[in-house]
């Protein structure tokens, strides 16, 4: 995925890679998109490059836990390491405390997991002889990993970022808690927008927005749905023709169903998060790994812009896990093999049932 | 498992964090809520008076009792309010909610409570304030502190009552004020959820870090018919409870526990009751159609079945199975169990006494599975 492929069917469009831009932070894919990292590097190989320039990510809270905060942490932390302005919404009364707890990035000298990984590629690299149709796994990792960092970096959460990341332009803070039809929120998007216009030529610079927790119970617009949705639709629109990302996290079981679903359907990447039992012996026999895990993560749509090809995932949950309680992973879930001919239980399970089959019934 | 409630109360909030919040709550199925919040409520007011707990006061937010109600309770637990350190305040939302009777009847006494309760409590003629209603709770908190550092915890007395005042985002604004203080401890409120809609009950389970739920303990069959079989179930149920408790913890997994509750004349008593485990873990995942562990019972089955040929192993000569008759059988033949002894009997003379002691054999044997 780090090289733009040639053509790779009649459906993509036809972009010279001469024409893509050499600006820090933003990487060119197919079609002519670029992207934006989601601080995940995981997340990133997920989605197929990050998250495109000009995005709606929304990601759906799960009320009992908190992994839609680690998602908007490593987001911000990203786009801060790699001086992209940032406009961060929260209900709080005051936002910039949340600031204080975004992670930092590990420098190369830290011990990475993927340093030995690529040590033991280089022993079987001869026996191996099939890595080279793999986009990837390229043998020269010292390269690809300083082109990785100006992309994407590896985050340390349990440090928090240094201080000369958060000063005052690049950072801007807003409380959604008192607005009460969100008109404000929606100056301050577009006045933060107008910077990253987009024009034909070589773009300037690319923002990120991250709003946390949008229609909590505490705001005062919380029981306006419908100006939640039109707010969401213009800030859609600001989007499209900006070169930014907006993040937006929600809880959908605080919202009547029939508007979850339309707030759905306006992102371009819909994400969720669930939390999982603690010492819950039925799953610790089921997974592997469930001691490392601490929520699961779906993917339910993938932002595809300037194709019609779209994009299947292998599986779409995947579990999350702190490695070292210091990096977030996201890791596919291994499960017990389950009887291929049992369609009901396929049905009670949601999206689960997408990463079975995928997982270890493939001989 | 109720303990765990009440430590987790005591225990309070960590430097940075929001105060822990419990919520309480009930349904006509299982009407102990205000049992189990005045347990709560008595443990934690021990805690503090015993100087166990990070809170060093209380202020409780009276909606559907009054104050003496509360005094009394109290006591009877061996709770003194008027110490001679200030713990505890309550603000009076039952007397005079509107400020009505103030109206009515002027400079006359408002609220009727005794001595004792006025001393601690603080009346608030305007509910529907919400603000108001949240900077009086902390005013009365930062009183009990005095000039000392500390903090204090915040009781409710009913969400219910406060949502009849004031719409679902201010009492929503309130919870996560008083959650979300510097001097806040912990916070816990009682909540009915079967009168409220499933959206608004859904944004208190948001806001709170525990979520205790009580549900019937007896499924009645038909819940609408009050025939003389359900009166008795209905009864019951004003009784004992199942009393489950969401945790979430810090690092994003959730606790789940049960326990049953009943109230008797002495009080509320806890017992803890077989779980039939994650229920949550298998709405997860699908379910696996063949089981690949074994039972304790296969396992036991699976010992005990002997080998055929060389791995036997425990310590008794190898016996070759030829196919002829049960090895247990010869085992029992060997070792000279008494049942054994009559029907061992053989009878050389025909084949079918031989084979039916062969069979009784293995009938007293229990068979080999």
């Amino acid at each position: 995925m780090a090289t733009p492929k040639t053509r790779a069917s009649s459906f993509s469009r036809n972009v010279p890679s001469t024409a893509a831009p050499q600006m820090p932070g933003v990487k060119s894919g197919p079609n002519g998109t670029l992207f934006l990292s989601s601080g995940i590097s995981d997340l990133d190989k997920i989605l197929g490059g990050g998250f495109p320039l000009g995005s709606l990510v929304v990601v759906m809270e799960d009320p009992e836990a908190p992994h839609h905060m680690l998602l908007l942490r490593n987001f911000m932390s990203q786009g801060l390491v790699l001086n992209q302005p940032l406009l961060y919404a929260s209900p709080a009364k005051d936002p910039r405390g949340f600031l204080g707890t975004l992670p930092s990035p590990v420098s190369s000298k830290d011990d990475k997991p993927l340093d030995r990984d690529s040590e033991q590629e280089k022993g079987l690299r001869i026996a191996w002889q099939y890595k080279k149709y793999f986009g990837e796994n390229q043998p020269n990792s010292n390269g690809q990993r300083d082109n990785k960092f100006e992309f994407c970096n590896e985050f340390d959460l349990r440090k928090p970022l240094q201080r000369q990341f958060l000063s005052g332009q690049r950072v801007e803070c807003m409380s959604t808690q008192d607005s009460p039809d969100l008109a404000a929120l929606h100056d301050r998007c577009a006045t933060f927008l107008k910077q990253f216009f987009r024009t034909d030529g070589n773009i300037s610079g690319a923002g990120r927005i991250a709003i946390q927790s949008f229609c909590a119970p505490q705001c005062t617009y919380f029981d306006k749905e419908w100006h939640v949705l039109s707010f969401i639709r213009s800030l859609r629109s600001m989007i499209r023709s900006s070169n930014a990302v907006v993040i937006l996290s929600f809880p959908p079981s605080l919202l009547s169903p029939s508007f979850s679903k339309r707030l759905q359907h306006m992102a371009d990447t819909l994400l969720s998060v669930r939390a999982i039992p603690d010492e819950d012996k039925d799953l610790a026999k089921l997974l592997t790994g469930y001691q490392d895990m601490i929520g699961l993560l779906s993917v339910h749509k993938v932002a595809r812009i300037n194709t019609q090809v779209p994009i299947i995932l292998e599986a779409a949950t995947f579990s999350i896990k702190l490695q070292k309680r210091k990096f977030l992973v996201l890791e596919c879930l291994n499960q017990a093999p389950v009887d291929g001919s049992s369609g009901t239980s396929y049905a009670t399970s949601g999206s689960c049932s997408v990463s079975s089959k995928g997982g270890s019934l493939d001989f | 498992m109720a303990e765990s409630i009440c430590r987790a109360l005591r225990d309070g909030a960590l430097e940075g964090e929001h105060a822990p919040a419990l919520t309480i709550k009930d349904s006509i199925d299982a009407p102990l809520g205000f049992d189990v919040f005045a347990h709560v409520l008595a443990q934690l007011s021990s805690h503090i008076l015993a100087g166990k707990s990070q809170s060093r006061g209380l202020v409780l937010v009276a909606f559907t009792r009054s104050p003496s109600f509360y005094v009394d309770l109290l006591k009877e637990r061996g709770l003194e309010v008027n110490s001679s350190r200030k713990w505890i305040q309550i603000l009076d939302c039952y007397s005079d909610p509107h400020g009505w009777k103030d109206r009515i009847m002027g400079q006359g006494k408002v609220d009727d409570a005794t001595k004792e309760a006025s001393g601690v409590s603080r009346l608030c003629k305007d509910v529907k304030d919400m603000d108001k209603l949240c900077s009086l709770a902390i005013e009365l908190g930062k009183g009990l502190l005095g000039e000392g550092k500390g903090r204090f915890s915040f009781a409710l007395d009913s969400v219910n009552e406060m949502l009849r005042y004031a719409s679902v985002h201010s009492v929503a604004r309130v919870l996560s004020d008083l959650r979300s203080h510097d001097l806040a401890s912990c916070v816990f409120w009682l909540l009915h959820s079967d009168l409220l809609e499933d959206k608004v009950a859904a944004v208190f389970d948001y806001m709170s870090s525990m979520v205790a739920s009580l549900e019937s303990a007896i499924r009645a069959s038909n819940g609408l018919r009050i025939s003389l079989e359900n009166l008795s179930l209905t009864e019951q149920n004003f009784r004992r409870a199942k009393f489950s408790i969401r945790f979430k913890r810090r690092n994003g997994r959730v606790r789940l526990m049960s326990e049953e509750v009943s109230i008797e004349r002495s009080g509320i008593t806890f017992s803890s009751v077989s779980t039939d485990g994650g229920t949550m873990g298998g709405s997860l995942l699908p379910k696996v159609q063949f089981n690949l562990q074994l039972s304790e019972k296969e396992q036991m089955d699976r010992a005990k079945v002997v080998l055929p040929f060389e791995h036997q192993g425990n310590g008794e000569p190898i016996e070759i199975y030829d196919g002829r008759r049960s090895l247990a059988d010869k085992n029992n033949e060997a070792a000279g169990t008494m049942q054994m002894k009559d029907s061992s009997k053989v009878c050389l003379h025909c084949w079918c006494c031989y084979r039916i002691t062969d069979v009784a054999s293995n009938y007293s044997n229990g068979g080999i599975s």
